[in-house]
């Protein structure tokens, strides 16, 4: 790869750092990964996770003694519990804790300029329509926006309406008493490894309130929140969404997120009370030399609804299975997932959903492509739990193999207390219809074009699921990784 | 002059990687651990009450108590040798390794069926026990053979019957066995158990399972079928019937090592009282097994509120052009079905009885249809 920029982090000299990185990473890395920028960070907790990172974190943060405690709570569990290496994907092994930074904050702008990103990632970025502006932003290029004051405009309008809107460190330090009760309570410090390292070293992500009856027109993006952390490795998402409010919260973006950090554990939790509507999309699309494992799961209470609309393009491995659990009767859970799997990476995705309350009703729609040597999985989980009854699922699982080398794999696990609940599963693998080619190729098509046509066909349903300005990109993505894979 | 050992240099390596085989065979039994809860194929298996109970049973008691019968053209029957130890040493298991190598040591008691012609009439075999007894039935099937093996095992009071089978087909041979597991309670306090331990090993062949258990406290399948040449058809089909406490741990596994051939799993099960009902398939696709058929079904019906379904299908696919698929549905009775009867003036009793009867006939029908038309073919 002719990467004009040298890998560094840090304040580690550029050929350690590299050294570290090839270390941590057994993926096969596709060179996207390598591109990162020299940084320079105000706030360096250094590498390894000890008590003292944890102080470190809070006086950077300002947070107030409660956190601090929480946070070094969270470490002992995290100290305390094991990897799930019985079930997960062997590749999680590679993960070494004490070879990741667990915060950095406030970097300078790395000055660098656009003549000096090179040329696929350019050309990824003009193939994707992403805008002039927002291109640069994402190749760390310049993080300066001209927008803001059209986000002002709107973050104004939102406090009109007493929607909350805030990083999770103000969201602790100045909404406390809306967001604390609710803080680590649908997803507890001791439910797995991964929960216990966010909770011990969050930092950035949303906290989001929407009031009673507020029904949100626009949806919310992480983009639109200013001055405040960006995505963060550990970031923490809570959203609240008060009796009868609506909204659609987005995250990421179709073109590929390059980051330093190897290691992102995120932890999104929602919480729908009655009545209220929570739709929350996820492209992910971070480089392939990063671990994505992420815990995301919702509590929806009576005649609630959760949607989480999840897409995978990106990472060496990402273990990630949006969970809703139905609390109140008549409460409604949907996944809509779609994942792409290239050579060296492992999309271990899928959804769990607890019906924990009569007449709830849950729906999966999961499709995977695997490209290459990819390898797509979904695994997953529906749980009727004893006494509840009139629960209905629905989980369908496509996987599209477009290799020989592919690899795709489904783990569904349903558990049925009860005979007055219906759930059912399905599952299919295919491949692309050989005719469907030649009958396209006929008419003038190259086979890359083809292939994609016949891969957007695929996902097509699915797609529409996601706003517009995403959806017509995740087509020009699938086109593009088709040429790289085909053409 | 020195005489090599071995003429031959194929003969030689041949040997060698048998021997290196039998010795990974050995470490892996000698190494495995109890099944606990951190072992993925006791998942809703409750390995620290049913894995730690076996183990103990079969570690304590070296009796090796129970009756074997069979009904068989004498010419089939070979008498059990010490170097058959050798098959059960490669027998592959779903997460019980150790019940396998406890098994192992108990080696001695069962039958082996070598069959080399087409049978009219079918093979009879019958276990029974009151105590701790693991019998091992090794099927045979030489190229064109065609048998119907039924294989009862009948566990009394609160005996244990652990039971592997090694069945290996060669080209053109069609094999059908019939597993019928019950157990016999005397008392109320009886814990009849059962565990079964398959493996399959199909060239060009077609083989078909039908496991059916009734009357036992706690009973657990694990069924390895390996399809190792194209043109082979395995079929595998269970139906059951559970109630009281009773627990069915089904595990399967279809493994494509060979492409162009097809396997097919219909489990079905009824659950009443507050009985648990568990399967985990699993269908595996080697890398290079192209133009594969396989298909997994499993389908629950549940009867009263304290019912328990787990249910775990799973599909592994390294290979291209597969047609692979697999369902799980899990429901109560249709209310249709039964108010159909119950109009027609069947106490609701029988007419639940008749449903489930109806929803598992499915699977034994559809195993006794593909029995025909294999045998069909051949006689």
């Amino acid at each position: 790869m002719d990467s004009p920029a040298t890998p560094s982090i840090g304040s580690t000299s550029p050929a350690d750092a590299a050294a570290a990185q090839a270390d941590l990473t057994p993926f096969t890395l596709d060179t996207r990964g390598e591109f990162s920028f020299p940084e320079n960070h105000k706030y360096d907790a250094g590498y390894g996770l000890t008590e003292q990172t944890i102080d470190y974190i809070c006086d950077a943060k300002g947070e107030p003694d409660w956190v601090r405690r929480f946070r070094k709570d969270a470490l002992k569990k995290f100290r305390e519990m094991p990897m799930p290496t019985h079930w997960a994907p062997e590749s999680i092994r590679g993960v070494d804790f004490d070879k990741i930074r667990y915060y950095l904050a406030h970097g300078t702008p790395p000055r660098q300029s656009w003549d000096e990103v090179p040329d696929d990632v350019k050309r990824t970025f003009e193939r994707l329509g992403v805008p002039e502006q927002e291109r640069a932003f994402l190749a760390g290029v310049d993080a300066q926006y001209d927008s803001e004051t059209a986000y002002n405009n709107m973050q104004e309008e939102l406090r009109k309406k007493g929607v909350i809107f805030v990083n999770s460190t103000e969201g602790l330090r100045d909404y406390e008493h809306i967001f604390r009760p609710w803080f680590g309570k649908v997803i507890p410090v001791g439910d797995n490894k991964f929960s216990a390292l966010n909770h011990a070293a969050f930092s950035g992500g949303s906290f989001i309130y929407v009031p009673k009856g507020v029904k949100l027109a626009q949806p919310l993006q992480a983009y639109f929140r200013i001055n405040s952390e960006s995505m963060g490795q550990f970031e923490r998402t809570l959203i609240i969404a008060d009796e009868g409010a609506e909204l659609m919260y987005m995250e990421g973006c179709t073109a590929p997120k390059y980051d330093s950090a190897t290691l992102h554990s995120g932890v999104v939790e929602l919480v729908a009370l009655k009545g209220a509507k929570i739709q929350y999309v996820t492209v992910q699309n971070w480089a392939t030399n990063v671990y994505n494992l992420v815990i995301q799961r919702g509590l929806a209470m009576e005649d609630a609804e959760i949607r989480w609309i999840d897409c995978n393009l990106g990472s060496g491995l990402t273990m990630k299975y949006p969970a809703v659990v139905l609390q109140g009767r008549r409460a409604r859970g949907e996944v809509v997932s779609i994942s792409l799997a290239h050579s060296g990476q492992d999309q271990d995705t899928g959804a769990r959903m607890i019906h924990a309350a009569p007449e709830t009703t849950s729906n999966i729609i999961a499709k995977s492509i695997s490209i290459g040597e990819g390898r797509a999985s979904y695994r997953g989980e529906v749980k009727v739990l004893k006494g509840m009854k009139g629960c209905r699922n629905n989980t369908e699982c496509d996987a599209l193999l477009i290799n020989a080398t592919s690899r795709t794999d489904t783990y569904p696990a349903i558990t049925v207390n009860g005979n007055a609940s219906a759930v059912q599963h399905e599952a299919s693998v295919s491949q692309v219809d050989e005719e469907q080619l030649f009958y396209m190729q006929q008419r003038g098509l190259t086979r890359a074009q083809a292939m994609s046509l016949a891969v957007n066909g695929f996902i097509n349903d699915l797609v529409q699921e996601f706003p517009m300005e995403y959806s017509v990109e995740l087509r020009r993505l699938i086109d593009l990784e088709m040429e790289d894979s085909i053409g | 002059m020195d005489t090599p050992a071995f003429n031959d240099a194929d003969e030689l390596s041949g040997k060698l990687r048998l021997a290196l085989e039998q010795a990974e065979a050995e470490a892996r039994l000698r190494e495995a651990e109890t099944p606990d809860r951190l072992n993925e194929d006791w998942r809703f298996g409750r390995p620290h009450i049913y894995a730690k109970a076996l183990v103990s049973a079969l570690e304590s008691d070296t009796d090796n108590a129970g009756r074997i019968t069979i009904q068989a053209p004498a010419a089939c029957v070979e008498p059990m040798a010490d170097d058959m130890r050798d098959g059960e040493m490669r027998l592959r298991s779903i997460g019980s390794d150790k019940i396998l190598a406890l098994h192992l040591k108990r080696f001695g008691k069962g039958i082996c069926l070598c069959i080399d012609t087409v049978l009219a009439d079918p093979i009879i075999i019958t276990y029974e026990t009151e105590g701790v007894f693991t019998p091992s039935t090794i099927i045979l099937a030489a190229e064109g053979a065609a048998a119907r093996i039924i294989e009862r095992h009948i566990v009394r009071g609160s005996g244990l019957l652990v039971a592997t089978r090694d069945i290996k087909a060669m080209a053109g041979a069609d094999i059908s066995l019939e597993l019928e597991v019950s157990g016999e309670s005397t008392s109320g306090s009886d814990q009849p158990r059962a565990m079964n331990i398959t493996n399959i090993a199909a060239m060009d062949a077609q083989v078909r399972q039908l496991t059916r258990y009734s009357g036992l406290d706690w009973a657990r399948e694990e069924t390895v079928a390996e399809i190792l040449h194209e043109n082979t058809t395995i079929e595998l089909f269970s139906a059951n019937r559970l109630h009281g406490t009773q627990i069915l741990d089904q595990h399967t596994r279809q493994i494509h090592s060979w492409g162009k051939s097809t396997s097919n799993l219909l489990y079905k099960n009824v659950v009443d009282g507050s009985a648990t009902a568990t399967f985990a398939g699993n269908i595996y696709v080697a890398p290079g097994a192209h133009e594969t058929d396989a298909y997994q079904a499993n389908r629950n019906m549940l009867l009263s509120e304290d019912a328990t379904i787990n249910s775990l299908p799973g599909l592994e696919i390294l290979a291209d052009k597969v047609r692979c698929s697999h369902g799980s549905a899990s429901a109560p009775m249709d209310e249709e079905q039964l108010f159909y009867l119950l109009s027609r003036g069947i106490p609701r009793h029988d007419a639940q009885m008749l449903v489930a009867d109806g929803f598992l006939a499915d699977a034994v029908t559809q195993f006794r249809g593909s029995e025909s038309d294999g045998n069909n073919t051949k006689i």
